[in-house]
């Protein structure tokens, strides 16, 4: 989902992935290179991500991760249920401490 | 395989990229180039199996596994070209032979008949009432077709075959071909057409339509040059002329003489066809039991609907000749095949079992071959391999050793199948249909795959299971063997032994059945005996011209140098049964049943008899003076039958039908000829002179003084002087015609018998390899008992007594097996029992010494180990 959640901002390529939910979460997360690329290509294989060979700004090769339509609908999914989830635990959490 | 590569290609640059991205970084925070580069190398982690994780995400990583483990199999190959060349080489042979057997038992028994819908095919069989006491069924009777075709509803359609020849003069030399005379629907029923011209119509059964003949593609081809203006040339055929209608696919592929059932007619492909019909006003009132007839059923009846209207249309025809024949109405493709049904399945059976024997045997190799590697799996495991893993990848080792051997196979049974149908004796039906085709693929793929487990199940099973620690802990493969690994490898011992048992056995009870054919008290003899068949088919022959061309025939044969006795007779003894006809004497006492005797009718000549050796048993041969007399002589065994323990001669006897008059008089007594083959009881034989019956067909009998070849040259001149347009058939010695009647019989002997020797080699050598490598690790072992002060005798006796106990259990098995499986074979088998302790006694001595053999030359290895080497060998 959090890389999904990335992707919905702009095309990326790993390294950026990693940078950006790193910086995003204030180093908080960090994900796992080990993970990552697995990741990336089962997404690509679920048909949620496209990726495609471009140019960086400093004109280095990288494969661009992009967001498809199938992934939007997905992220979207994850999104409602991740704030499903959330305001539960919120809410026991409030409640538990009520 | 490209594709993939450019994906990890561009994995890699991924990595790379996202690995150049963390260096410049760092670099910009200010660390120094080779500390960026550690760190991020660091902070990546392992780069490797990154990789690896993410290539599993792709869905054909299975596929690059077992392209890795068809790498890997290939390169243990090649370090082992000795075991792979003959692991290779066994299965192809293996694989071949049962690939090339499948190819006939397909073409022959599975294969559908190349006609339209053939399942709705029957043929029509006369079947005698039980008084006949005689097995099997004849040709239906001529005199009843009409009524059938005219009534029977459950037939779609009904048409009547009759075997002739004709003889066709004026192209070239004359020759005689087998013809079938068939009624105008023949071809209708069987759902073929002519490829050129057309097919007979109904008024071409009679005359003056009747002279209209339809080639078969052959013949087409043969003798008019396959030339497509053929129809409407006239052709001269037993001296009148016909007129070609039409040429019939060179795929019409019709049963030939007794696939049609017996008496059906010579076991000959017919080359050209008319139609014709039954001339009831020539026939006897009860008509003549001489035709084939071919039902095409309504679409889904079976025989059983067909054969009770055809039985009940011709109810009152019998109940007038006070006949009681009943109906049988049998499938088309299994009346074909009927008589090698078993005889096939029999071989397959017996080379699925060779087959299994080089499975085994290959097994066993890798299963020592896995016991030699028992540490690589120990590492493969502590690295992390999956047992699954080993278990897959010695089992696609096995699939491939198998897939080249199955491809070696092809190849050989591309050529054994040719060698077979070559080899194949005349009268295997449909054996010129045979080839490689789907089914035959499919059969392969299927037996490679099963080959397959076979080989590499216990293998891959054994490596599988490999404890990483024990395996890696025993310092080399020398040390003794686990218990349960030894007893796999004997029980394989014991199960090639088993079953070569059985295939030796089988094998060894059909050759001593042949054996004893060839025992067989004849009652003539072969020896500088020569024939020659001749037909009077033309029209001059019509009146007695049959009669007085005999008469001044046989003395000018009798006239060539070298011919002592010359004859002549309807038909040759082995030639089959034909002029069959019930037996009866009024001088014979009353018989306790009303059983009715059946014997077989010869015209002959005075001669026939000295020439063909046939002995005189009581009386006198026919000779000039039986011309036109009602004078017989008749074999033993039907005197015996008729008077049994009184003399035969002056009693009289004669035939149920047209054939002899009942009170003919008994001249002499000759020995029994047979008809059928030498492995069938001689038919009771009633031998009259020519002059009573005019025959058609006639075979002449020389008896030379010297090598009866060195006559056919005189023989055909004398013949051709006398009627330049007499068609010769190929001249065979005696000896010859023998050699065809025992051609089945020998095909079948000698494949079995090829196989048992195969299945015996190839178990010796499975239970020599399998000794051999017990030896070979217990080198050490017997180094120390030997020190320890063990004879060279005790070592020898020791590997002798674990040796041969798997071949004493697996013989006893195989015993076990064969008694039961040689039930199958009964049909088979002449003259002993399916039981033959000679035989049995044969195979066990023969097994046991093998099993001997094998375990001898290992043990005399051990003996002669020098306990200092064996030792140090460690």
């Amino acid at each position: 989902m959090l890389i999904l959640r990335v992707l919905y901002l702009r095309p990326q390529h790993g390294y950026g992935i990693a940078q950006s939910i790193r910086t995003a979460s204030s180093d908080v997360l960090q994900v796992e290179t080990g993970s990552l690329y697995p990741a990336l290509h089962r997404l690509e294989k679920q048909g949620w991500v496209k990726a495609e060979w471009k140019n960086t700004e400093n004109n280095q090769r990288a494969k661009f991760y992009s967001l498809t339509a199938a992934g939007k609908k997905q992220l979207k999914r994850e999104e409602d249920r991740w704030n499903l989830m959330s305001s539960a635990i919120q809410g026991l959490m409030s409640g538990g401490n009520a | 395989m490209k594709f993939l590569r450019r994906k990890n290609d561009e994995l890699d640059e991924e990595i790379r990229f996202h690995m150049n991205m963390a260096e410049q970084e760092r670099i910009a925070r200010g660390e120094t180039p080779e500390e960026a580069r550690r760190n991020a190398r660091r902070e990546f982690g392992n780069e490797l199996l990154t990789k690896e994780v993410t290539r599993q995400m792709w869905t054909w990583v299975w596929l690059e596994r077992f392209a890795q483990d068809i790498r890997y199999a290939f390169r243990q190959m090649k370090a082992n070209p000795g075991f792979t060349a003959t692991a290779i080489l066994t299965l192809g042979l293996g694989l071949g032979a049962i690939t090339a057997m499948f190819s006939i038992v397909n073409g022959v028994l599975l294969e559908p008949l190349g006609f339209t819908k053939p399942g709705e095919l029957f043929v029509v069989r006369a079947v005698p009432p039980p008084q006949f006491k005689i097995a099997g069924d004849f040709p239906v009777n001529g005199r009843i077709f009409h009524e059938w075709r005219d009534k029977c509803q459950s037939c779609e359609n009904i048409a009547l075959a009759h075997f002739d020849y004709l003889t066709m003069v004026g192209l070239g030399q004359p020759e005689k071909l087998p013809a079938l005379s068939v009624s105008y629907n023949f071809f209708r029923t069987l759902g073929v057409q002519p490829v050129l011209g057309r097919d007979f119509l109904r008024d071409e059964e009679h005359p003056p339509l009747g002279d209209k003949v339809i080639l078969t593609d052959q013949l087409w081809r043969t003798r008019f040059a396959a030339d497509p203006q053929v129809m409407g040339r006239k052709l001269q055929l037993n001296g009148e002329t016909y007129t070609v209608i039409g040429v019939m696919p060179p795929t019409l592929h019709l049963p030939q003489g007794e696939q049609w059932g017996a008496l059906a007619g010579p076991p000959v492909a017919p080359l050209i066809f008319k139609a014709f019909h039954v001339d009831l006003s020539k026939q006897p009132s009860n008509g003549e039991m001489n035709y084939v007839a071919l039902v095409r059923g309504k679409p889904g009846l079976g025989a059983r609907p067909i054969s009770d209207e055809l039985k009940t249309i011709i109810t009152p025809f019998q109940v007038q000749n006070h006949t009681n024949f009943s109906i049988g109405v049998f499938p088309l493709a299994r009346q074909m095949t009927r008589n090698a049904r078993s005889a096939l399945w029999f071989l397959l059976a017996t080379v699925a079992a060779v087959l299994l024997i080089v499975c085994i045997n290959v097994g066993n190799l890798m299963l020592v071959r896995a016991s030699s590697r028992t540490r690589e799996a120990g590492i493969r495991i502590a690295l992390g391999a999956g047992r699954g893993g080993i278990f897959g990848l010695v089992l696609r080792e096995a699939l491939v050793l198998v897939t080249l051997g199955g491809m070696l196979g092809l190849l050989l049974a591309q050529l054994g199948v040719r060698l077979l149908v070559l080899a194949a004796p005349p009268g295997v039906p449909r054996i010129d249909e045979v080839h490689i085709d789907w089914r035959v693929m499919a059969f392969a793929g299927a037996a490679v795959l099963l080959a397959t487990l076979v080989c590499g199940l216990l293998p891959a099973w054994r490596l599988s299971r490999t404890e990483p620690q024990e395996s890696l802990k025993a310092a080399s493969s020398n040390s003794t063997a686990t218990g349960s690994k030894l007893r796999i490898r004997e029980i394989l011992a014991g199960l090639e032994v088993a079953l070569s048992t059985i295939v030796l056995i089988a094998g060894g009870l059909l050759l001593m059945s042949f054996l004893r054919v060839l025992k067989v008290e004849r009652g003539f003899e072969t020896v500088h005996v020569i024939t020659q068949d001749v037909s009077f088919l033309a029209p001059k022959y019509a009146k007695d011209g049959r009669r007085y061309f005999v008469e001044d025939i046989i003395p000018k044969l009798a006239q060539i140098p070298g011919v002592e006795v010359a004859g002549g007779t309807t038909l040759l003894p082995l030639r089959g049964e034909d002029w069959l006809d019930g037996l009866e004497s009024p001088d014979a006492p009353p018989k306790a049943d009303d059983e009715i005797l059946i014997a077989n009718f010869r015209f002959v000549t005075p001669g026939y008899f000295q020439a063909m050796g046939i002995r005189l048993i009581e009386g006198r041969f026919l000779d000039a003076s039986d011309k036109n007399q009602f004078r017989v002589v008749i074999s033993e065994s039907a005197a015996k039958r008729l008077w049994p323990g009184r003399s035969a001669l002056g009693r009289r006897v004669g035939g149920t039908g047209a054939m002899t008059e009942i009170s003919t008089e008994v001249v002499g007594v000759v020995s029994d000829v047979p008809a059928g083959g030498l492995d069938k009881t001689p038919p009771y034989t009633i031998y009259e002179h020519y002059w009573r019956m005019q025959p058609i067909n006639m075979s002449f009998v020389l008896r030379t003084r010297a090598e009866p070849e060195a006559v056919i040259g005189s023989l055909h001149r004398v013949l051709r002087d006398a009627d330049p347009e007499m068609a010769l058939p190929a001249t065979q010695t005696m000896d010859q015609i023998i050699e065809e009647s025992l051609a089945v019989r020998r095909f079948q002997m000698e494949l079995a018998g090829g196989f048992a020797i195969a299945a015996l080699l190839l178990a010796s050598l499975g239970i020599y390899g399998i000794i051999s490598f017990g030896v070979a690790r217990r080198i050490s072992e017997i180094g120390i008992r030997m020190a320890l002060g063990a004879k060279s005798d005790q070592v020898v006796g020791m590997i002798l007594k674990q040796g041969m106990l798997p071949v004493i259990v697996g013989l006893v098995a195989g015993l076990a097996g064969a008694w039961f499986a040689a039930r199958l074979l009964a049909t088979q088998l002449f003259g002993i029992t399916v039981h033959d302790p000679i035989t049995i006694g044969i195979v066990t001595v023969m097994l046991a010494l093998a099993g001997l053999a094998s375990c001898w030359i290992p043990a005399r290895r051990a003996a002669r180990i020098d306990p200092l080497r064996a030792l140090r060998f460690e």
